[in-house]
């Protein structure tokens, strides 16, 4: 097991990583899901041994690895750059860290070879990096971790470069890939919550180098912890709206809901799918992104900035006036703390 | 009119014919030549100076020593020059003061570099010797015996030269992508294995280059030799420029010298190609 204990980094006297404790079972896919500057890359390093900590401990089974130099660790990763040797043909690339590991050279190629099959790569074995497509760049890197069979597997946001649709078909090759690499703790950072609902065992959140939530995927997309774990996990990101608890919940203009909760001020987090055409609100839309078959409409309502999904492509422009109803008992409760609130 | 384009390249037909061309073509009908200070002109003679300097041993000998000198510096130079480039390639305290440190010796005028030398290497008044009885090695005649004759023109050769080797491949380690030496950490490689398998492949081409730029210009050293020891003691320093400079402008003998030169320039020509193509071959191989 893979296990980091209140482990703190800090660059250039800004704060990377702050108290982070977390275990990852051998076998399992662990998603680490924040945002840009979260930390990720940060946490993946240090595992890596490529940025040393200030302070706590990375073990993996009761070995302590904290110092130890990153050549010595056990460790595959794959990074958002398409990183390979350029002065070396794709099999040698590949061949790289079993020869280095000393296996034989003609036992190296052939392990080359059947990882090269594997990512698709079998009839570009005698190229170098540079005559590949990026995503060709990329299989040889996944090609290279998954042959030294490293214990960990480190995957720091490797599609992040591709394409839409290379994206989304590299992520289902991948998750065959590592369907056999059994045993193997596989982290997998990513900033795209649907990502990460859809290939990780657990799912890790983090925000501004702290773990905010950890659990299973589901769980904490239905339960966040936080506003916080609420925004980091959801995409279209949660519409954030202020309202007042006396008798009933009072949202202004936008009304008000019978929410049983202690007066005081609280936040609800409304979900981008939970804003629906068609109501008595009337909005200004400012921005329509369509993404696949869905559009995301930017409003402006009451002074606030709400985002809305739905399911279809429908054609807005900025500026256009748009009757939204919003669906206030399907929002989630957060405390002035920030904490999420039962209701 | 179509041909008129041709008129074009006059110009330049012309300055190549004069700065290249005619000279050439002069040194090789010179050659032929009794032409000396008795006999001045370009009196043909055939063929006589070639064979005369193929029963020359000196000059085989200056073009075997100046071998041995080139091959001797230059692999030194490129050792050395590495080192110091992966000295203050990465973070060093004061790097930039040791990269202009480093640079200092390349600037200097070779002929009061070599005069400076001499002084250090004065085996009775130079500053060197005393050093090295202090240090416990004793005096060491720098400039009267053969061997370390040799070696005293070795190390000036070097020290002026390291510089430049230092400078192209600090240059050519500066613009490698950080990557490959990220991913050789992970991949397993320590310090040492990075070097072999990655900095030191993916720096091929540009230390075929700086070997090849010294290969040429080492194999005319000439300021040095002529300074510092004069060819000797004896002619135990003295190589084939120096050979050729000595029978052509102190003995006057302008078409033997002219035969030497030729002779010189083909050697080196083939010599240097063939190195040329053996040096991409093991150093920019394709690694497949």
């Amino acid at each position: 097991m893979l296990t980091i204990t209140d482990l703190s980094l800090t660059e250039a006297k800004v704060p990377h990583l702050s108290g982070l404790t977390a275990s990852f079972q051998p076998g399992t896919l662990t998603t680490i899901l924040g945002r840009t500057g979260a930390g990720k890359t940060s946490l993946m390093r240090a595992i890596a041994g490529l940025l040393i900590p200030d302070s706590g401990r990375i073990a993996l089974a009761g070995s302590d690895w904290t110092r130890l130099p990153p050549w010595k660790r056990p460790v595959a990763m794959v990074t958002q750059q398409f990183i390979n040797y350029p002065h070396l043909n794709v099999r040698d690339n590949v061949a790289f860290p079993l020869v280095r590991a000393g296996v034989a050279k003609p036992e190296a190629a052939a392990k080359a070879d059947a990882a090269l099959t594997r990512v698709g790569l079998s009839s570009m074995m005698d190229r170098r990096p540079s005559e590949l497509s990026g995503g060709q760049q990329q299989r040889v890197a996944i090609a290279r971790a998954l042959v030294k069979k490293a214990p960990v597997l480190l995957l720091d946001e490797p599609f992040v470069n591709l394409d839409y649709k290379l994206r989304e078909a590299f992520r289902e090759d991948l998750v065959e890939l590592l369907a056999t690499e059994t045993g193997t703790t596989v982290l997998y950072a990513s900033t795209e919550p649907r990502e990460a609902l859809q290939m990780g065992d657990q799912i890790i959140l983090m925000a501004e180098g702290r773990i905010v939530q950890s659990g299973q995927p589901r769980t904490v997309f239905a339960a966040p912890a936080s506003l916080t774990a609420a925004q980091v996990i959801n995409d279209p990101p949660i519409n954030p709206i202020p309202f007042r608890q006396t008798s009933v919940a009072d949202f202004g203009a936008l009304g008000q809901h019978p929410f049983r909760l202690p007066p005081g001020a609280y936040t609800l987090g409304l979900r981008a799918a939970d804003i629906h055409p068609g109501g008595p609100h009337q909005a200004e839309v400012t921005l329509t992104e369509v993404t696949g078959s869905e559009t995301i409409t930017h409003l402006r309502l009451s002074g606030q900035h709400l985002v809305m999904q739905e399911k279809s492509v429908v054609p807005r422009t900025p500026g256009d006036r748009l009757g939204v109803s919003l669906d206030l008992g399907a929002g989630l409760v957060f405390g002035a703390d920030g904490a999420r609130k039962e209701i | 009119m179509y041909r008129q384009k041709y008129l074009f390249l006059l110009p330049g037909l012309l300055v190549l014919v004069a700065i290249i061309l005619f000279p050439l073509l002069f040194t090789i009908r010179v050659s032929f030549s009794s032409w000396d200070v008795y006999n001045p002109g370009l009196n043909w003679v055939g063929g006589e100076n070639y064979g005369r300097l193929w029963e020359d041993a000196r000059y085989w000998e200056a073009l075997l020593r100046l071998t041995g000198l080139t091959v001797g510096t230059v692999l030194l130079q490129y050792t050395l020059g590495f080192a110091l480039a992966l000295l203050v390639w990465r973070e060093v305290v004061a790097r930039r003061l040791f990269r202009v440190l480093f640079l200092i010796p390349m600037m200097t005028t070779p002929v009061v570099m070599s005069v400076l030398w001499r002084t250090i290497f004065h085996e009775s008044l130079g500053p060197l010797n005393p050093i090295l009885e202090g240090i416990g090695i004793g005096a060491v005649p720098w400039l009267s015996q053969s061997t370390w004759s040799f070696i005293a023109v070795m190390i000036v050769e070097i020290w002026q030269w390291t510089p430049f080797m230092f400078l192209l491949l600090l240059a050519g380690l500066l613009s490698l992508p950080n990557e490959p030496f990220l991913a050789a950490k992970i991949d397993g490689a320590g310090p040492i294995r990075t070097f072999l398998s990655v900095t030191f492949p993916m720096l091929g081409a540009i230390s075929v280059g700086a070997i090849l730029i010294r290969l040429i210009e080492a194999s005319k050293i000439m300021e040095t030799v002529y300074v510092l020891t004069s060819g000797g003691p004896g002619t135990s320093t003295e190589t084939s420029s120096y050979y050729i400079y000595i029978r052509g402008m102190r003995d006057f003998q302008i078409g033997y010298s002219a035969a030497l030169s030729l002779t010189y320039l083909i050697i080196m020509i083939v010599t240097l190609t063939i190195v040329a193509k053996l040096l991409v071959r093991a150093l920019v191989r394709d690694q497949a």
